[in-house]
């Protein structure tokens, strides 16, 4: 067998491990299991639900980084 | 126990809830600001598509310009009164991005 | 509950804590085991969870905390993260989803062993003389006279165009960078731009990306991206890694290669 997961070379040093890069993997990565709390609380997404259906139907809309104001010029500009 | 952050900002600010009454206050001038920016900037760009369709007189033009000019010093001074920089009236609406171009 | 790795392992050296400063334990069954740790049910309860999670600072301490475990257990062997907040009133909880997700898990298992997770953002660069800033009056045009009012909506114009291009030519790069780095790649995921807020910059980000690297690739992929970082004009580019494989056993990447058994 292949020698373990030793292959992690220079890591960064954990203090200077940036909070948002840590957020984006543990609060949307990792495997989704539904524990014994319901997975809508321990599922961390800061929208609720109402605003989700409004988040996907835009979301096409913007390519990323785009400012909403840009976007919707964009829109109006095609007509 | 306390982390040190080297970042320019404070992560935490997004999410405390300021219960001083002038911060709170001064949150209040940023949203009111932050909007009126939003309307100047889609009037600026409404008015440059109407130079660009060339719909305007010459005089028309020149009026409506001197008048974004004005507004645009204007929001200059509101701001800077106010001690807030240009990328402090922004919105962040989460998953839709920012509401306003960086500059 | 931290993570999953395969039950032949032993990774829990005695000396490391989890969330709180509890003591870690395994909980094994179905060839897997899971590495758990206590928690206070006051902080997880189901009700003091959910206004914990709207507090940065909770949110950071454990974040960093459950990333510590799963690391330390990543240096020891191939390691199954799970994502943060998994809880269980009892370890027969945790031994039940091994069982019912033992496959799931040894298909993940052995998507990540020998790999490793790596960042990449990319940021558009600061403009440089792009264009005429709104004070000063718009290139060396002969313009006819033209009053003050015109003359600035002249300039504005020539602004806007100027920052729709190098958001435009930003976006470019950032997405022929996203593909070049496919091809070292087994998988990638793509994560939305990261709040300036958050991620204290200003310049907008417009590439935030995770890969799935062969380990005996690392090395190759930092080059590349070093490589891509210097030729490309209008993104700066930033590596982070390497990670345990967070980003790759949720099922939400994309696979680009087809896995070799």
């Amino acid at each position: 067998m292949a020698s373990p997961g030793r292959a992690h070379g220079p890591a960064l040093g954990d203090e200077r491990l940036a909070l948002v890069d840590l957020l984006d993997r543990v609060l949307a990565g990792g495997v989704v299991i539904a524990g014994d709390v319901t997975l809508s609380v321990a599922d961390v997404d800061l929208v609720t639900v109402s605003l989700r259906a409004l988040v996907t139907s835009v979301s096409a809309l913007l390519e990323a980084g785009e400012p909403l104001l840009d976007a919707l010029d964009a829109q109006e500009q095609s007509r | 126990m306390t982390h040190g952050h080297d970042s320019a900002v404070d992560p935490g600010r997004r999410f405390r809830i300021e219960a001083d009454p002038e911060s709170v206050e001064k949150g209040l001038v940023t949203l009111v600001l932050t909007l009126v920016e939003l309307l100047r900037q889609l009037m600026e760009r409404q008015a440059l598509r109407r130079v660009e369709q060339g719909s305007l007189t010459d005089e028309q033009t020149e009026k409506i310009g001197s008048t974004l000019m004005a507004l645009d010093a204007r929001m200059t001074e509101l701001r800077e009164h106010f001690g807030l920089r240009p990328e402090d009236l922004n919105l962040d609406l989460g998953p839709l991005g920012p509401l306003l171009p960086y500059e | 509950m931290y993570a999953v790795t395969a039950d032949s392992e032993d990774p829990l050296t005695g000396r490391l804590t989890g969330v709180g400063g509890g003591q870690l334990r395994a909980a094994r069954a179905a060839g897997l085991t899971a590495i758990v740790g206590d928690v206070s049910e006051a902080e997880f309860g189901e009700f003091t969870l959910r206004s914990n999670l709207e507090d940065l600072d909770w949110v950071e301490r454990t974040a960093r905390a459950h990333h510590a475990v799963i690391k330390a257990v990543a240096e020891q062997c191939p390691v199954v993260p799970m994502r943060l907040a998994t809880v269980y009133a009892s370890d027969r909880g945790v031994v039940q989803t091994l069982r019912q997700r033992a496959g799931d898990l040894r298909v993940a298992l052995a998507r990540i062993t020998a790999r490793s997770e790596w960042g990449v953002k990319a940021y558009a660069a600061e403009p440089t003389d792009l264009g005429p800033a709104p004070g000063r009056p718009a290139g060396d045009q002969a313009s006819p006279a033209i009053g003050p009012g015109a003359a600035y909506l002249q300039r504005r114009r020539a602004q806007l165009t100027a920052d729709k291009d190098a958001r435009r030519s930003a976006m470019a790069s950032a997405q022929a960078v996203y593909a070049e780095l496919c091809r070292l790649a087994v998988s990638a995921r793509l994560y939305p731009p990261q709040s300036p807020d958050l991620a204290g910059r200003r310049a907008p980000m417009v590439l935030n990306a995770a890969y799935l690297v062969p380990d005996e690739r690392a090395g190759e992929f930092a080059a590349a991206v070093t490589d891509l970082g210097a030729s490309a004009r209008s993104v700066r580019l930033i590596l982070t890694g390497p990670w345990p494989a967070y980003s790759f056993v949720g099922g939400n990447d994309a696979a680009i290669r087809d896995e070799g058994a």
